[in-house]
């Protein structure tokens, strides 16, 4: 085996004949074959398949279906709930990274600058990531409760009355009210996030930067975000399509309700799909929601990972 | 290192305790009405005290089939687990380390797969799992659990395998370590910290996992824990204090995991670090 | 020699993985047809000559009564094992779907009647078995108007079962008594009674609004008594009614009314009543009266049984001064849970059978204890909360289908979503009933 000459890390699928299957397509393709296998079969094939169905009218449960063309489509750009639970994933995706993302990288910082008191705070940090989604919708709809909950109970036990609200039931704030709630449960995802690569970054580059005479904030700012780049726009591009995609507490807490107040396009996809009997529509929901969150996802993903590697070089 | 106690880090303090109050209220409350009646928490004040604690909602619990779920779910979030730790790891390295032309259409693919809303895939999945025979059984869940893990696992690594340095790799290759060496004696070793937080990630939404297990499952035998609270779920009503304690008992193997396990995701970054 | 045993072996894992996924991976269609089910939910495999099916149910909180029901039918047919599976309700309608997408539902489901079993129905997934209830003058057991639910095109398709329930308004006495109230028997009483309430701090109605549904009953009602139910119905088989009809108008302006004057707790659309925080209102004195179905006895006995026997009484919904409805009428269903068998089941006449011990004389006995109302003729009951829902059913002209459960799902989920919205003041009387008529030509054609 020649071990000169060698390109460093380039694996060139090319038609120039070669005497021996290069070793790094091999790889490639050995390594990639199961997670396309699983992936194929149980994830991208269904959505395929649900594109098919949005072109027909079917209630799910009839073995016939009635061929529709693009008149669920057409619906579907008249529909103003879905273009109100299209504006609702967006302010999730614009609250969610603008709150979840900052403190969750500054509680990774605290745990990994504070030392061994912080290890007590640091599980405490991380239980509202390991509460299941009805755990936390029944526990919020008792701090949220007009009557009995504790938040309308702090603010009357402190005089401020007029703040008191319906949390959940004024069209106008439930939204923001489960936001909050999906913040508390998903900083905790980040600060692990973020904790895993500040724990990469080696205490030498510390030192250095002291010796240097930085301080703890030039430090910060100058060294460890840097350094964070890639994990930030990791977390930023999971932030995004988490919102866009979210279906899980505000099914819970409101059913995307009152009035289609805290409406997203997964609830209205599930209300659509398995209450009204109407799988056709659904399914086209669900192919507007994946092509709203591929198109969105792609264009952020890739020209900010390009810009990463063409920094780190 | 001698802490100084300045202004700042008083702020810093007290925000810090200020979160944790923040994180950990909401389980004070499902401490506090694991241990009422049912009749205690709708009649006195919701953030009372327990005026007589009862232990029989955790008893309850588990006399009833808590072991043979937790047993179930512990089976299925160990394998799906293990199996994705060790698919994700291996593509994460192709697209984190060799470049070909088709790396990014097919993490695009990836990306793709991150979208997919899972109640789109709920009829062909059941349709897929009762003709392949395995229906009511938890190998069924295995194949979903693992699918839908991967992309967000592949995601995750291959962002930490691109941080690895290249002359680790580059020597590596000088000494005749093929991709394949290179994979097993260095990237792996050295991704020790992605691995542990996509493990401790995955296991925690699959050991949370509800649709799945309940589409694919029937009998009681094979449920996971999710599903237990329905024992004590109505038409129109709920137990609360008892679902309280199926919830708190289901998360306390989570707690426990993560407790022992987050002392080997420092140990792993150390090893790492000294490597390196 | 050391990398080529490795890709040997890592070839090896992929050939044994591949294998693997592949023989699960049968071509994956779409349901194109219900042809060719599975075994229908069979968990084992059946020995030669015996029968063996799956029988979903809700009844979680009672598990049970059907438990013990079943196991009384498999003592009685050895041979023939049910499987019996209980399930959440909002998980249930998720699970029976995908189940019957796929072509494998369980041999005996059950359903509310009405709309969507009637999309079953049209769907050819449902067995029409107005030949078994026939046979011996078996119909003949059951409470008349608990048929109509599950009767189209004259023939029979599930067999009413679970409890009968209508909504009454439950009314704490203690605190009536306290304030000099008496029960209305008008409307314009009970705006009285309201604003008595309101003087002293007490929110007249509690209701946790978040499902939607709570709110539709007072519609429901409203319609019935200013009009009767043909006006529903007319609009709701497209048989020359309309839902722009001024009645349906009408009734939501003294929704908005009644709203406007305070009638209700404050944030109900955002309270969820399977967490029991309108009940909670209840206990806490915070609030006098809740219209809900008479499960509220069971589902309050169970919480609070103390509050219950000193606090809990009911009336029935006021009639309206003027009103063209006749005042007994009722809204609810008698049968509430209504069992069908699927048409894949390769065992009907097992399944039926074992359906008749649901309901038989044994299981009715037990059903009573527990509180429900059998819906079978000659039940009565030494409860006399219960024996009072009783007669009111036993009295009523007519019993009016819940109308989310009347109409097809489509327009159900319309309705509810319309009442959420008509409730909080989001919309008009008038757009109200336009949603629903426009809804409901889209549905029909007409």
């Amino acid at each position: 085996m020649t071990t000169a000459a060698r390109d460093n890390t380039q694996a060139r699928i090319t038609t120039r004949p070669r005497p021996l299957i290069n070793e790094y397509a091999l790889t490639a393709a050995l390594f990639l074959l199961p997670t396309f296998a699983f992936l194929f079969i149980f994830v991208l094939w269904p959505i395929v398949d649900s594109f098919r169905l949005s072109l027909y009218k079917w209630n799910g449960v009839d073995p016939n279906l009635t061929f529709l063309g693009v008149d669920n489509w057409t619906r579907l750009a008249k529909d103003s709930v879905f273009w109100r639970a299209l504006r609702n994933n967006f302010i999730i995706v614009f609250l969610s990274i603008i709150i979840q993302l900052p403190v969750g990288l500054a509680l990774a910082v605290l745990l990994d600058t504070g030392g061994r008191m912080f290890r007590f705070f640091k599980v405490i940090y991380f239980l509202p990531l390991l509460l299941s989604t009805v755990a936390i919708g029944i526990l919020f709809k008792y701090i949220y409760d007009p009557y009995f909950g504790i938040i309308n109970a702090t603010l009357e036990a402190v005089g401020l009355q007029s703040l008191t609200q319906a949390w959940l039931s004024n069209p106008r704030i439930a939204l923001f009210s489960v936001i909050a709630v999906i913040c508390w449960q998903y900083i905790p995802f980040y600060m692990v996030l973020f904790l895993a690569s500040l724990t990469g970054i080696p205490q030498e580059l510390r030192e250095a930067a002291y010796i240097d005479g930085a301080t703890e904030n030039t430090y910060f700012w100058r060294v460890v975000l840097p350094l964070l780049r890639g994990s930030i726009i990791t977390a930023a591009t999971l932030s995004l399509i988490g919102s866009l995609k979210y279906f899980d507490l505000i099914w819970v807490m409101t059913e995307g309700g009152p009035v289609n107040a805290t409406e997203l396009m997964a609830t209205y996809m599930y209300k659509k799909a398995f209450n009204s009997f109407e799988m056709g529509y659904g399914a086209t929901i669900a192919s507007a929601l994946f092509i709203v969150v591929l198109v969105t996802a792609l264009t952020v993903y890739f020209p900010l990972q390009r810009r990463e590697e063409d920094i780190a070089g | 290192m001698k802490t100084k106690i300045t202004a700042k880090s008083v702020v810093i303090f007290v925000l810090a305790v200020l979160w944790l109050l923040i994180a950990f209220v909401p389980f004070w409350f499902m401490l506090l009405t694991g241990f009422k009646q049912s009749l205690e928490l709708m009649t006195r004040p919701v953030w009372a005290l327990p005026e007589n604690p009862i232990i029989t909602n955790f008893s309850n619990v588990l006399a009833n089939r808590f072991f043979r779920f937790l047993t179930n779910s512990t089976i299925v979030v160990s394998v799906s687990i293990f199996l994705v730790v060790l698919i994700s790891s291996m593509a994460a390295y192709v697209f984190a380390r060799i470049r070909f032309r088709l790396n990014q259409p097919l993490f695009a693919l990836i990306i793709a797969g991150l979208i997919v809303p899972i109640h789109v895939t709920l009829i062909p999945i059941y349709l897929l799992t009762t003709r392949a025979g395995i229906y009511d059984t938890l190998s069924a869940l295995i194949g979903p659990y693992v699918a839908f893990s991967l992309p967000i696992s592949i995601f995750i690594l291959t962002q930490f395998m691109r941080q690895i340095p290249y002359e680790l790799e580059d020597a590596a290759r000088i000494d005749g370590c093929g991709p394949m060496g290179s994979f097993f004696r260095i990237i792996l070793p050295l991704s020790r910290s992605g691995l542990v937080t996509i493990a401790i990630f995955n296991a925690v939404s699959l050991w949370n996992e509800f649709v799945f297990a309940f589409v694919l499952t029937s009998s009681p035998s094979t449920r996971t824990l999710p599903l237990a609270i329905w024992d004590f779920q109505g038409q129109y009503s709920a137990d609360i204090p008892q679902i309280m304690a199926v919830l708190i008992l289901s998360a306390l193997p989570l707690i426990i995991a993560y407790v022992i396990f987050q002392e080997q995701l420092v140990k792993g970054i150390m090893a790492g670090a000294i490597k390196g | 020699m050391r990398r080529i045993t490795r890709y040997a072996s890592m070839l090896m894992v992929m050939a044994i993985l591949l294998a693997a996924i592949s023989a699960c991976a049968a071509p994956v269609a779409a349901p194109s047809g219900a042809a060719e089910p599975a075994a229908p939910g069979e968990a084992a495999a059946p020995a030669a000559g015996e029968v063996s099916f799956e029988f979903w149910h809700i009844q979680t909180s009672t598990p049970e009564l059907l438990q013990n029901a079943v196991d009384r039918f498999m003592a009685d047919n050895p041979g023939v094992s049910v499987e019996v599976v209980p399930l959440q309700n909002d998980p249930y309608k998720t699970k029976i779907k995908v189940a019957m997408g796929a072509g494998n539902p369980p041999c005996v489901f059950p359903t509310w009647g009405g709309g969507p079993l009637y999309e079953y129905i049209q769907a050819g997934q449902v067995v029409d078995i107005t030949d078994f209830m026939q046979q011996d003058g078996y119909v003949d057991r059951f409470v008349p108007a608990s048929l109509s639910n599950v009767t189209f095109d004259g023939k029979v398709w599930g067999v009413p079962v679970e409890n009968s329930a209508i909504a009454v308004v439950w009314y704490n006495k203690t605190i009536f008594e306290e304030l000099g109230l008496e029960p209305p028997a008008t409307w314009d009483e009970l705006l009285a009674i309201v604003d008595t309430l309101n003087e002293n701090d007490i929110a007249p109605f509690a209701m946790a609004n978040k499902t939607k549904w709570p709110s539709s009953m007072f519609y429901m009602y409203l319609v019935d008594r200013l009009a009767g139910p043909e006006v529903f119905a007319g609009a709701a088989t497209r048989s020359g009614g309309t839902f722009e009809d001024p009645v349906f108008v009408e009734a939501g302006q003294m929704i908005q009314d009644l709203v406007n004057r305070d009638g209700f707790v404050e944030g109900f659309n955002g309270l969820d009543i399977d967490t029991g925080q309108s009940r909670q209102l209840l206990y806490a004195g915070k609030a006098a009266m809740e219209l809900m179905g008479s499960w509220q006895i069971s589902t309050m006995r169970a919480e609070n049984p103390e509050w219950v026997a000193a606090n809990l009484a009911f009336f029935p919904f006021p009639a309206i001064e003027g009103g063209m409805g006749d005042p007994s009428n009722v809204v609810g269903t008698v049968g509430d849970n209504f069992y069908s068998i699927s048409s894949v089941c390769p065992y009907p006449d097992e399944a039926f059978k074992m359906i008749q011990y649901l309901i038989d004389d044994a299981s009715v006995a037990e059903r009573g204890a527990a509180g429900r109302i059998p819906p079978v003729v000659g039940f009565t009951t030494d409860d006399p909360m219960l024996q009072g829902i009783i007669d009111l059913i036993g009295n009523a002209a007519s019993v009016q289908l819940w109308y989310d459960q009347y109409l097809p799902p489509e327009l159900g989920e319309v309705h509810k979503d319309t009442m959420q919205a008509l409730f909080g003041l989001e919309i008009t009387p008038e757009q109200a009933a336009a949603a629903h008529e426009e809804a409901a030509v889209k549905f029909f054609g007409q």
